[in-house]
């Protein structure tokens, strides 16, 4: 019986001219969507490798120099993309895409991609995470808000039911020709993404893209799948088709376009972070005054005195370990605390701020299904943020490497006070800081960030279905 | 007679649930987007005030300094003399003598003030950084930094006004527009109303009368106390003028959809009907044609890699750096009045740092300005492509009012490059003569003033998306006329 339901809506709506439209407009998009995705994200992919090798390439050969001034000179790493976002871009045009590593400064990610572009990128980028995000909902909506409302309109609903058809099984079969009207459309298109991506992309996928492209797939699903039994429920429910596609529609506004800015908004009300000005300006204060309110100046002497005691000399000319590399890399590690509760303090704002978005999930099925997207194409906060961490650990180690080689090879210039006579190092001193790379979070830790949000995802699917099945038990066979 | 329709049209709109429901949706949206606007607006001043406050400060303390080592010489008798670049503080004279140091170690800030409608349309402001550390060294060092702020949120965008302007305000207007008079003639009201001395042309005017008068009412009110609420002052003839080309585009732009409504209703198909072709034309126009033209411009004219700007930079600063004796060289060779007298090129490190900028900055020039012209190349293709979209005429015009347009920054950005270079130079060709810095010099320093554009500037950006918009407006005004003589009273 439910087959049979299905048939019949799959070819009624297939026949149908408008639909035909919607889906060409739809496919069309959707393929020009995976291509220009497909396409920037080789580019960019491209670009980021060769411009690693070419810094770490400039790392080694910046000219003999003293190492401390090597670690001034210092080196950049560049972001590297996972072959998913070329689905998902999530934040890679505004979260920057370069990081300057160099002596004494933890410094932003810049690079922004965004920045480059006219104003009207904001209306947002194509690609199709925002396709599916968006439109496929409403073509759902404009195939089903006529499934129980039409029917009822022009009197056929209470012939089917006289047929003895239970209610349930046309709900189930509904929603089952629905879904394959939908399927004919988008599945063409993934088909056509999955053979780029088997081409050109899985060499640079790491382990688990499997994992990822399931558990994204599902997460897409059970979206669509909600607002499928919503429209169900809604044209069950309304006296009228035009109700029910007003209704519908609202939503669709509702958590397409309303909720998503209003919970970015209301998350900035309720969590503010400050200004790069005002961030920089507290920042340097802090660093001036010493992470314990005493200053480095001071805390510089103690050490002194300490290394002092530690060898047995009584000045600087009798330290068996270079002093001025000795103290810079002691102010490197005065500066460290005080760089780590500034940027974590940031860190844990954009976090908190992200709590609470998903929290309001409870209210638009497409916040959840947004962070799952963007978390396992790896364009998410998350995977910036272990990048951030990344490009720290290579600073320190950079810095404390050059130092630390300073200050033993140097040591005999304790005693020398010329400024111009300094230690002078070269290629294959450099070349024991290892080049940067890059350790993305284990898809274990990925999973489990978006654990509350798959439950929202499963908890919206769950509610729709429910609603559908409590208003087609309800639903009046007749205009009222 | 006609004055009698829209009133009877009124009192029947004010019985109805859904016009009140979607003002007080209009009324709270806009009140949100102000709320959230005055934040950045106030979130952008405060990182310009407390970066500015910390540079200052930096200063002062340097030129406080030089007044006691000013005051010792005084009582001890001596020399004010220039200090060598050292960082171990009480020997000899302080280092706020040297110009080097003071010019490379300092900055100073520029910054372009917001306007008096900033907080309505936010445009590019949350990303572009509004505020930018003048200094010695590169113009790359200058603008590399970037407004910070959570990267999933600037992705999202802003609600601002001119979101509920661009995006909201066209649902709402359809929403209350859609089966204007589809539902009357299922409801079968049509036939009877068209029986009294009233023709349609007048009945379905009136009608669009009754709704825009209360909706454009509600808008312009709540912009003005928007505008209020995020504590513009009012005083400005500027603000005014922008106020007044901001109502009038949003008059526009709302006209347009409205007339989209008559134009979808006179051809007599269902409401559910119209209400799928309205949706889905909404959804063309705001969302997948803007997108379309952007993808466009970014495949057209790809801005290029800010990463291998940075690789260029790098090349040029390690070349620099080895050919340190042929930079420093060259540089004098450029500037042969800062050759200090009688050569004593210190090969020290800011002068050769100073010198290596300069070189640098000239490697990278070509880089520059292959930036430069990909923005040019995008920003004319929006504007060929805007009249595609009355949304994106809509972001474009309310930028330009607001003042947060890529070509008011631009040209803020050339402001600021110049005092870039007139602060390096007062600072290189102090410090290249040795010549020191006395404390009377630190109230001397160059000094940013912002020169706002021209009106005439503003004005003439302005034309092409307003032009657009009307011309919109009275093409679809013309459209549903003949159609409407067609129109099927009664349902068949």
């Amino acid at each position: 019986m439910i087959i049979t339901i299905a048939r019949k809506e799959f070819s009624e709506i297939v026949r149908d001219g408008r639909f035909r439209w919607m889906a060409a407009l739809m496919m069309l998009l959707l393929l020009t969507a995976m291509l220009s995705g497909w396409q920037r994200f080789s580019h960019y992919a491209a670009i980021q490798a060769a411009a690693q090798g070419s810094t770490n390439q400039q790392w080694l050969e910046q000219g003999d120099k003293n190492p401390h001034s090597a670690a001034h000179y210092g080196n950049y790493a560049f972001k590297p993309l996972r072959p998913l976002a070329f689905f998902d871009n999530g934040i890679t045009s505004y979260a920057g895409t370069a990081v300057f590593m160099e002596a004494h400064k933890q410094n932003f990610a810049i690079a922004r991609p965004a920045s480059d572009s006219s104003a009207i990128a904001r209306f947002g980028e194509l690609n199709g995470a925002m396709i599916l995000q968006l439109l496929l909902p409403l073509l759902i909506i404009f195939l089903g808000f006529t499934a129980f409302a039409g029917e009822r309109e022009s009197g056929t609903l209470r012939q089917l039911m006289s047929m003895g058809v239970s209610r349930g099984s046309l709900l189930w079969g509904k929603a089952a020709g629905i879904a394959a009207a939908v399927l004919v459309v988008v599945l063409p298109c993934l088909a056509v993404a999955a053979v780029a991506l088997a081409a050109t992309g899985l060499e640079t996928a790491g382990g688990g893209i499997g994992t990822r492209i399931a558990l994204v797939a599902a997460a897409y699903l059970a979206y669509a799948a909600a607002f499928l039994f919503l429209s169900l429920a809604v044209s069950a429910w309304a006296g009228s088709s035009r109700v029910a596609l007003m209704v519908l529609v609202g939503f669709w506004a509702f958590t397409a376009f309303l909720m998503p800015k209003t919970a970015a908004e209301v998350s900035r009300l309720a969590v503010p972070s400050p200004a790069f000005g005002s961030f920089m300006a507290d920042m340097k204060a802090h660093q001036q005054r010493g992470i314990d309110g005493v200053s480095p100046r001071v805390r510089l002497a103690e050490y002194r005195d300490e290394l002092f005691r530690q060898y047995g000399v009584a000045r600087i000319a009798d330290l068996p370990v270079y002093w001025t590399a000795m103290s810079m890399q002691k102010l490197e590690e005065l500066d460290h605390p005080v760089f780590e509760q500034h940027y974590n303090s940031v860190r844990e704002q954009y976090a908190a701020q992200l709590r609470l978005q998903d929290r309001l999930g409870l209210l638009a099925p497409l916040l959840p299904l947004r962070s799952i997207s963007m978390a396992l194409s790896g364009t998410d906060l998350i995977e910036h943020n272990k990048f951030m961490a990344d490009t720290e650990v290579f600073r320190r180690n950079m810095v404390v490497k050059m130092n630390s080689y300073l200050s033993k090879a140097a040591a005999n210039l304790n005693a020398v006070n010329d400024a111009t006579n300094y230690m002078i190092a070269n290629e294959e001193v450099f070349a024991i800081v290892p080049p940067f790379r890059y350790e993305p979070p284990a898809l274990g830790m990925v999973i489990a960030s978006q654990a509350g949000n798959f439950a929202r995802l499963a908890g919206w699917l769950v509610a729709a279905i429910v609603l559908a099945l409590v208003a087609v038990r309800r639903m009046s066979l007749e205009r009222n | 007679m006609y004055r009698l329709i829209v009133s009877h049209e009124t009192r029947l709109l004010a019985r109805t649930g859904a016009l009140w429901a979607i003002l007080l949706l209009l009324v709270f949206a806009i009140g949100f987007a102000a709320l959230a606007g005055g934040r950045s607006v106030t979130r952008q001043a405060k990182g310009a005030a407390d970066a500015a406050a910390f540079e200052d400060g930096v200063r002062a303390r340097m030129q406080a300094d030089t007044e006691a080592y000013a005051a010792r010489l005084a009582a001890s008798g001596g020399t004010y003399e220039f200090a060598t670049v050292d960082h171990v503080p009480g020997r000899g004279p302080p280092q706020g003598t040297n110009a080097g140091v003071v010019g490379a170690e300092t900055a100073a800030y520029v910054v372009l003030p917001p306007t008096g409608l900033a907080a309505l349309s936010i445009g590019q402001s949350d990303i572009q950084l509004r505020y930018l550390p003048a200094s010695m060294g590169t113009t790359l060092d200058m603008v590399k930094n970037l407004e910070i702020e959570n990267p999933v949120n600037l992705r999202t965008g802003p609600f601002d006004i001119a979101f509920v302007v661009i995006f909201l305000l066209p649902i709402f207007i359809l929403a209350l527009t859609y089966d204007l008079l589809s539902s009357e003639k299922e409801r079968g009201t049509l036939a009877m109303i068209l029986a009294h001395p009233v023709s349609l042309r007048e009945l379905l005017a009136s009608k669009i009368v009754a709704r825009a008068s209360v909706m454009l009412a509600v808008v312009m009110g709540l912009g003005l106390l928007a505008l209020l609420g995020v504590g513009t002052q009012l005083d400005q003839v500027e603000t005014w003028l922008r106020f007044g080309l901001w109502l009038l585009a949003t008059l526009l732009y709302s006209l347009f959809w409205f007339l989209l409504a008559v134009l979808v209703n006179v051809h007599g198909r269902s409401s559910a009907t119209n209400g799928i072709m309205l949706a889905g034309t909404w959804l063309i126009l705001v969302v997948i044609v803007p997108t379309l033209v952007s993808l466009l411009a970014t495949t057209l004219y790809p801005a290029p890699s800010r990463m291998d700007l940075i690789v260029a930079a790098r090349e040029a600063q390690t070349a620099g750096e080895k050919g340190m004796g042929d930079a420093l060289d060259r540089f004098y060779a450029e500037h042969l009045d800062q050759l200090p007298a009688g050569d004593q090129r210190a090969m020290d490190f800011l002068t050769l740092s100073q010198a290596n900028a300069a070189s640098i900055e000239k490697a990278l020039l070509p880089l520059y300005q292959q930036f430069r012209e990909q923005a040019l190349h995008q920003e004319a293709l929006v504007q060929r492509f805007q009249y595609l979209s009355p949304a994106i005429m809509m972001q474009l015009a309310l930028n330009e009012a607001s003042g947060t347009s890529t070509a008011r920054y631009q040209d803020f950005l050339d402001q600021a490059y110049r005092f870039r270079g007139e602060w390096n130079d007062y600072f290189a060709s102090r410090f290249l003569a040795r010549s020191p810095l006395r404390p009377e010099d630190y109230d001397r320093f160059p000094r940013f003033e912002y020169v706002p554009e021209p009106a005439a500037a503003v004005m003439a950006r302005l034309a092409g998306p307003l032009a657009g918009l009307l011309l919109l407006c009275i093409g679809m005004a013309l459209l549903p006329l003949r159609q409407l003589r067609r129109y099927q009273v009664a349902a068949r």
